[in-house]
């Protein structure tokens, strides 16, 4: 076994995340106005609000979008919000059912009256534009097979007039279909929890309010854990993500002053 | 410790071994991921999408029309039939008629008017000041298209315009970069987490 130089860069990193997170130091953050904005909005619905969230993430991307997702849930649901679950990425279905029902079981909310998960259906810009006509066309069956009609929450609920908006929770683009269909055709109001790849795709959307309100990778889940005063993932990963951050920029310092001095000698030869 | 949680530990120090080099354990893994995604596919589009849209409403609600998309539906498999393939192209058809014919207005609206209407703000922001960031977003714009003009070469007044949207599209590219790496690191720092706390049990 013969370790190269990039071995000993990916066992630095591993050390500097498993101390760090072994340390257990949880830093302050201060939330940014984005992050604001969206615990703004959420705070704003009254108690009863309907809202559809939509878990449009596959499962790769799971440890960045479970803080998200979780940090939103918690405040929607101890605030009384009743949620409708759907999913435009097959892999978000079950992810998001869990979530839903284990975020649900914290606060004791009971499925089919206080929040459900319709399930997945594919083409999304398909499944995006057939929602605004008719939701219990759309999905005869929630995701565990019982009747439209036969969930209470959905009784009144025909398509998005019916709902305050949409949260997309996502790692991909599909945040953007939202704004393109649901937010321009039927006048929804999309916000979205997203990866912090994703963050510089959805920023010209943010700005010109085609989208609502943006919350933006573990930092932003963080920040989110911090409003609602629910320590979670994010907030416990502060720290690692601080000490890897300044472990790549060293590593970035260190690349570059081995590659001119390299070059110079080169040059002098 | 449940089941579900050993195997994910197993699974992520499996898939972790490939930071040594390639493997048959990390190739294992990885297998296993594709095929369970691929078969989580198949499954909840049989039941969530097949049957519940086509196959229930045809056969026990009598919704006849829904012939025509299962028609469609076979025609795309014609394609594995040398002497058929041509039927394939009708659904295709139908497809990009349909998706083109709902997307371009949508991403028209929505990616170029827009966002051309978002960059058109006053410089003078509400308290009465100059807004730099309005003036900041006007020349980023401006000189970024210009880059992508190339009509005629990059000399003179276009040049330095092209000069400028080159320092922006850097700028971009850079923050876009930036937050992948924050992105990635993310993504491990969660399974770090989780082998700490759910799998190992070293941390609350």
């Amino acid at each position: 076994m013969r370790l190269q130089g990039r071995h000993w860069a990916f066992l630095g990193l591993i050390a500097v995340v498993t101390v760090t997170m072994l340390l257990g130091i949880r830093p302050a953050v201060v939330p940014s106005a984005d992050t604001e904005r969206m615990y703004g909005y959420l705070d704003s619905l009254p108690a009863g609000t309907v809202l559809m969230v939509s878990f449009d993430h596959e499962a790769s991307s799971l440890p960045e979008i479970a803080p998200l997702a979780q940090a939103f849930l918690r405040h929607a649901m101890s605030r009384g919000l009743r949620l409708i679950g759907v999913s435009l990425l097959a892999e978000g279905t079950g992810i998001g059912y869990r979530l839903m029902s284990q975020t649900a079981d914290e606060y004791g909310l009971k499925y089919g009256t206080d929040y459900v998960h319709l399930g997945f259906k594919p083409q999304y810009i398909a499944a995006i534009l057939s929602m605004g006509e008719s939701l219990s066309k759309t999905y005869p069956e929630d995701y565990s097979g019982n009747e439209y009609g036969a969930l209470p929450l959905l009784s009144g609920i025909s398509n998005y007039d019916d709902v305050a908006g949409v949260v997309s929770i996502a790692d991909g683009s599909l945040t953007t279909h939202w704004i393109e269909y649901a937010g321009a055709r039927y006048g929804v109001r999309v916000s979205a929890f997203v990866t912090a790849a994703m963050v510089t795709t959805y920023d010209p959307y943010l700005a010109s309010g085609q989208m609502y309100a943006m919350v933006g990778g573990l930092r932003g889940a963080a920040e989110y854990e911090g409003l609602i005063e629910i320590g979670g993932s994010g907030t416990r990963a502060m720290l690692a993500q601080t000490a890897a951050h300044v472990y790549v920029i060293l590593l970035i310092i260190i690349g570059n002053v081995i590659y001119f001095r390299l070059r110079s000698k080169r040059r002098e030869a | 410790m449940e089941i579900g949680t050993v195997v994910a530990g197993v699974l992520t120090l499996a898939i972790f071994t490939f930071l040594y080099r390639d493997n048959p354990v990390y190739r294992m893994a990885e297998s296993i991921l594709i095929g369970v995604s691929i078969g989580y596919f198949l499954v909840i589009t049989w039941t969530n999408s097949l049957m519940d849209l086509l196959f229930q409403p045809l056969l026990t609600q009598g919704e006849w029309p829904l012939v025509v998309p299962l028609v469609l539906g076979f025609l795309m498999f014609t394609r594995f039939v040398r002497r058929a393939t041509w039927l394939s192209r009708i659904p295709m058809a139908v497809l990009i008629g349909s998706g083109a014919g709902v997307a371009i207005p949508a991403m028209l609206n929505a990616r170029t008017l827009k966002q051309m209407s978002a960059t058109v703000v006053p410089l003078l922001g509400e308290s009465g000041w100059f807004d730099f960031s309005g003036l900041i977003v006007l020349l980023g714009v401006l000189s970024t298209l210009s880059y992508f003009y190339f009509s005629r070469e990059h000399r003179g007044l276009l040049g330095v315009s092209a000069r400028i949207g080159t320092y922006f599209l850097m700028i971009f590219f850079g923050t876009t970069f930036g937050y992948t790496v924050m992105s990635r690191m993310s993504t491990f720092i969660g399974r770090v987490e989780f082998l700490l706390n759910d799998f190992l049990k070293l941390t609350s």
